[in-house]
């Protein structure tokens, strides 16, 4: 479900939308720009790692590896949202694959609140920026060592 | 002979008598050889003698004797002759008693009897010499007497504070000081810039740490000498004149909606009044104060940079037809009037104190006078009292005020910058009812009083509470507005420097809901409002300041050692604003990186918030890092990336000549010779020349493509119509597109259409770029340029004024190849002037008289087409390996076409690769995106002036 929230005036020519992240379908495109604000973010532990789309998948890859056998870490977290869930997975599996079995997952999901801002275009300043809120799926994979 | 020499023959003759010259003077020989009574007796004979005498004195051969005198003087007459010799003798006697090469008596020893420690002890010198010795050691003693009383003063006497203060006033006469000039330059590299002296990059190595500190942490900058400009009036009366400085078309204006309610800061570039495309003036920032209730008055703040206020000022005061100068008393009299208003007591002679500040001589006579300690100046205390600072019309009643110096601003930024704001101040505490019943002098008592303003204050506070739980600046809206107050931060200083770092935990469950609300939408109106918009409570707070010694000895008393002072001396509460400052928005990557906030404290509170930030663990940065600010975040920084203004303008030749200097600094043989790497501008970019020359091949074209064009000219009408501009506009000086519908349709067509990461996120509907679009986008904007980002797609790391280059389609099919092609060469260029100098170096070495001549002569030999140059430029400012205006033509200049160049450019931390910013031209943008194929779009090529490998980079033209 989408928020829409205007600030100083009711929401009132905008109506629902998927869930999917993808841009509202009665905000006429031309009329406002979307601004992206960055999700929230929490503090970070050594051992949390959150996957992105831009860097590439075998450095990632490695980067968990060397957390679990030279970080002297059990367990690590691995965090992926939206687009990253796949890769997520990927890497989560990737890595108990090539541990001969000695690691296991466990798997949470979630759903994030992100924020976009909407700008108007038109030079006249009749509209308003608005601020929504969108939701969005994450995943957490939890990779450890079982306890002997 | 040389003057030097000329000088030494004086000095060592000066003592010599003149009748030593006997031989070369004419009337000597008169004595000697004729004597009176002969010539008397017969003149022709005699003269005739006389002449023979001459010849006989004369030694070797003479000019005017020409021959050797055949026969010798018939007489001489003994008591001439005799005294003659007599006169000789006496002189010589007299030369050789005199010494010759000093006047100093050790002169007169031999060589090999001579001793250094004769000057010191006399004992040591031959009786004979010691009387003198003697003499001449006195007077020496005597003149360093006089000099000691030349000598300054003790180094003690110096130290004393209002010698000091005296010193540091007189140092500040000409570039004013900010408050945290002295801890500055403790630590950074000073430069003197638009009549300030401000920090320009510390002296650590720390350019790295301070990148890491905006992407994590937080950098903290002293932006003081931005100068506040303050408008007053009606707020339609305001708007009406504002808004012929500003144009819709180039996005919002100071009537933007949450703007005008005081909730968000907003930016305008300004024009000349009704020129829009044309006659930029620069970037400013504004905040409007929120509407108090039951007055139609608004006040608004531009923030504005030293280098165009002046600029600016004057067209404020024409569109706004404040042309009377208010005088310094009538402030006064409204001051005292806002003040009661206020509520707190009126102090006019206090007020009147501090208004005039024209220097410490007046302020020490006044001491002398009335025996109040001296104060130190603050604020603009070196501007004369009799330069206006108010301006007010007549028939708008606009009133502008020239709040230059009044108020501390201090930037932070990164995502931490909150936390340490959190942490470094705290939000007022209310006075005990003891102090409330009492009447008192400071401002905050009183305002404890009003019911209605404690409430704003704890909502304020409430709100400030919550930024606690925040994990990054990034998160709230941007150019959110939160006024304050604040209890005296020197209180709660930590006694070491440690990081601030948010506690999210702990403040997640409380106030979640509310943490949310604030991220979506912002600030309440109402919490905006702060008292720091009151001139009579920023005088008042900044007058009862508790000095940093009183501080320190109530600290000293307290019971506890090292606890905190409570309670809290009434003086001590302080009206802030924080404004926040958005991050990177335009463009996919990076998003809302460098966010952070502005901190905004009454004059004088500078240094007392300084210190407590500082303790906070935030590296500072100067103005270099301010410019690596804007460039990470991919902004246009004032005044490198604004030519079209004429600040920009001017920075634009401060820096050619500072270039050119330190250009000419290195040692002929070791300097770029820029011409043969066909560089034609490598200190200063000609605009106006490129633009021309683009806007006469596009002129060209569309002759050319005119009749085809015409037909679909009227299907396309409605893209141009929002920016209709009058077809015979007559081309006369470039301007920098700043359109926002032109920018994004110049941004669509320089996109790939089909490429993996550039996925648009919202998909709009843009004309494709055909040629119909082409042509009436370059009717429109022929004289443009646009501000672009470019990425280097492999190695290389962009300089300044390296030179942005359309790629040929060869270029392309390499770059298709493979992803680490490292692009093509440019062929070395032929140096002509260099064959040309030469000759007419010889040549003026040959007749130094004549320079004049000579030029002619040897451009001659050259070319016809390099004449020009040369005989145009005169022969002092030319300077080898750099071409001389005017310039041969730009665009065609080197082997792939010329489209523009780079403004600012290094290597990027955050995106990993050579970045740079710079303008193109748009007709030879268009021109170019035209020629290649869908997929390479937005290709382009960049060279650095000290080099002739291109590489590839990608143009990313951000909205």
């Amino acid at each position: 479900m989408t928020e829409i929230r205007n600030p100083g005036m009711s929401s009132a020519t905008l109506g629902q939308s998927s869930d999917s992240g993808h841009c509202a379908v009665d905000i006429d495109p031309v009329e406002y720009t979307l601004r992206k604000r960055l999700p929230r973010k929490l503090p970070k532990r050594r051992n949390d790692v959150y996957v992105n789309m831009k860097t590439d998948f075998r450095a990632q890859l490695a980067r968990c590896q060397k957390l679990l056998d030279g970080g002297g870490h059990r367990e690590i977290c691995v965090h992926g949202l939206g687009l990253a869930i796949n890769r997520a997975i990927n890497i989560a599996l990737q890595l108990q694959a090539s541990s001969q079995g000695a690691l296991q997952l466990a798997a949470n999901t979630s759903t994030v609140e992100l924020v976009d801002d909407l700008e108007p275009e038109d030079p006249d300043e009749a509209a308003e920026p608005m601020t929504r809120t969108r939701n969005n799926s994450a995943i957490h994979i939890k990779v450890f060592y079982p306890d002997p | 002979m040389s003057a030097a020499k000329v000088k030494m023959r004086q000095k060592k003759l000066k003592n010599q008598p003149a009748s030593v010259q006997f031989v070369s003077s004419g009337s000597p020989q008169h004595n000697g050889g004729g004597g009176e009574g002969s010539s008397d007796n017969d003149p022709p004979s005699a003269r005739k003698k006389s002449s023979h005498l001459q010849s006989l004195w004369v030694r070797g051969h003479q000019k005017d004797g020409g021959l050797y005198p055949d026969k010798m003087p018939s007489f001489i007459t003994a008591s001439s002759f005799a005294r003659a010799r007599a006169a000789e003798v006496k002189a010589m006697l007299k030369a050789v008693t005199k010494t010759t090469s000093s006047c100093h008596i050790f002169g007169a020893l031999p060589r090999h009897m001579r001793r250094r420690a004769m000057s010191h002890n006399t004992k040591r010198l031959p009786c004979r010499l010691r009387e003198m010795a003697n003499r001449l050691r006195e007077k020496s003693l005597h003149g360093s007497v006089k000099k000691k009383q030349t000598k300054r003063t003790s180094r003690k006497a110096r130290r004393r504070h209002g010698n000091m203060l005296l010193e540091f006033n007189r140092r500040q006469r000409k570039n004013v000081w900010l408050e945290t000039h002295i801890w500055h330059a403790k630590r950074f590299h000073m430069v003197k810039k638009w009549g300030y002296c401000l920090g320009d990059r510390p002296t650590l190595k720390c350019y790295r740490p301070s990148y890491r500190a905006m992407s994590t942490h937080c950098l903290l900058q002293d932006l003081s000498y931005y100068c506040c400009l303050e408008l007053q009036g009606e707020e339609d009366k305001l708007l009406n004149c504002l808004s012929q400085l500003t144009s819709k078309e180039a996005g919002p204006t100071f009537a933007q909606k949450l703007c005008l309610s005081g909730q968000r800061q907003g930016s305008v570039v300004l024009y000349k009044a009704g020129q829009f495309p044309s006659q930029a003036l620069g970037p400013v920032t504004f905040l409007w104060r929120p509407r108090t209730s039951g007055s139609a008055d608004r006040q608004l703040w531009t923030w504005v940079h030293p280098a165009l206020k002046q600029d600016i000022l004057a067209e404020f005061q024409s569109v706004c037809q404040c042309e009377a100068v208010v005088l310094p008393p009538l402030p006064l009299v409204m001051q005292a009037d806002m003040v009661s208003a206020a509520g707190s007591q009126p102090e006019p002679d206090k007020t009147r104190e501090i208004k005039p500040t024209p220097g410490r001589k007046r302020k020490q006579s006044h001491r002398d006078a009335n025996g109040p300690p001296a104060k130190k100046i603050l604020g603009d205390g070196t501007r004369s009292p009799d330069i206006p600072v108010t301006w007010k019309s007549s028939s708008t009643g606009i009133v502008i005020n020239d709040l230059t110096m009044e108020i501390v601003r201090y930037r932070l930024i990164g995502p931490q910058s909150h936390s340490v704001l959190a942490d470094a101040l705290e939000a007022a505490t209310d006075c005990d009812d003891m102090s409330k019943s009492q009447p008192s002098c400071f401002w905050w008592p009183d305002h404890c009083k009003e019911e209605s303003k404690m409430k704003l204050h704890q909502q304020q506070s409430d709100v400030f509470h919550i930024l606690k739980g925040i994990y990054s600046s990034a998160e709230l809206p941007p150019g959110t507005v939160l006024g304050l107050t604040v209890d005296d931060p020197r209180l709660n200083i930590p006694k070491k420097r440690v990081k601030a770092l948010p506690c999210v935990e702990e403040a997640q469950e409380v106030d979640n809901e509310k943490r949310k609300e604030l991220s979506l939408l912002g600030v309440p109106e109402h919490c905006c409002q702060s008292f720091l918009w009151e001139q009579s409570v920023r005088n008042h707070v900044t007058e009862n300041k508790i000095s940093e010694q009183e501080l320190n000895r109530m600290k000293s008393e307290v019971l506890v050692p090292g606890s905190r002072l409570r309670p809290t001396p009434l003086q001590g509460r302080v009206p802030i604003l924080l404004v926040h400052q958005s991050g990177k928005q335009g463009g996919h990557e990076m998003n809302s990186w460098g966010a952070g906030w502005d901190l905004l404290v009454p004059k004088g509170w500078g240094m007392a918030f300084w210190i407590p930030l500082v303790y906070r663990g935030v590296r500072i940065g100067g103005l270099k890092m301010s410019v690596t600010h804007s460039q990470n975040k991919g902004v246009p920084h004032f005044p490198h990336d604004y030519p079209d203004c004429p600040a920009g303008a001017r920075f634009q030749e401060e820096q050619e000549s500072e270039l050119l200097e330190k250009f000419k600094r290195r040692p002929p043989a070791k300097r770029t010779n820029y011409i043969k790497n066909g560089c034609l501008a490598p200190f200063c970019c000609p605009w106006q020349q490129l633009a021309e020359e683009w806007d006469v091949i596009g002129s060209g074209e569309e002759r050319k493509e005119d009749v085809q064009a015409k037909s679909d000219a009227a299907m396309q009408s409605e893209i141009t119509s929002p920016h209709r501009v009058p077809a015979s506009k007559p081309a006369t000086h470039f301007t920098v597109l700043r359109n926002s519908k032109s920018l994004r349709l110049l941004s669509s067509w320089c996109r790939p259409t089909s490429s993996k990461g550039q996925r648009l996120h919202h998909v709009r509907e843009m004309p494709p770029l055909d040629l119909t679009a082409r042509m009436t986008f370059q009717t429109t904007h022929g004289m443009s340029l646009v501000w672009i980002r470019l990425s280097l797609l492999a190695k290389g790391k962009p300089d300044l004024h390296a030179v942005v280059c359309a790629p040929t389609a060869d270029d392309l099919k390499l770059l298709k190849k493979g992803p680490g092609a490292s692009g093509p060469q440019e062929p070395s260029h032929r140096d002509p002037l260099k064959s040309t100098i030469k000759p007419s170096k010889k040549s003026a070495k040959k007749k130094a008289s004549d320079k004049t001549r000579d030029t002619p002569s040897t451009s001659d030999q050259t070319i016809s087409m390099f004449e020009e140059p040369l005989s145009s430029s005169s022969a002092c400012d030319f300077v080898l390996g750099v071409w001389s205006n005017p310039l041969p033509s730009v665009v065609s200049h080197c082997s792939r076409v010329t489209l523009g160049w780079v403004t600012q450019a290094d290597f990027s931390l955050s995106a990993g690769c050579g970045e740079a910013l710079g303008f193109v031209s748009v007709t030879g943008l268009v021109h170019t995106l035209v020629g290649q194929p869908l997929e390479q779009r937005g290709m382009v090529l960049l060279r650095n002036p000290t080099s002739l490998q291109y590489r590839f980079a990608k143009i990313n033209i951000e909205v």
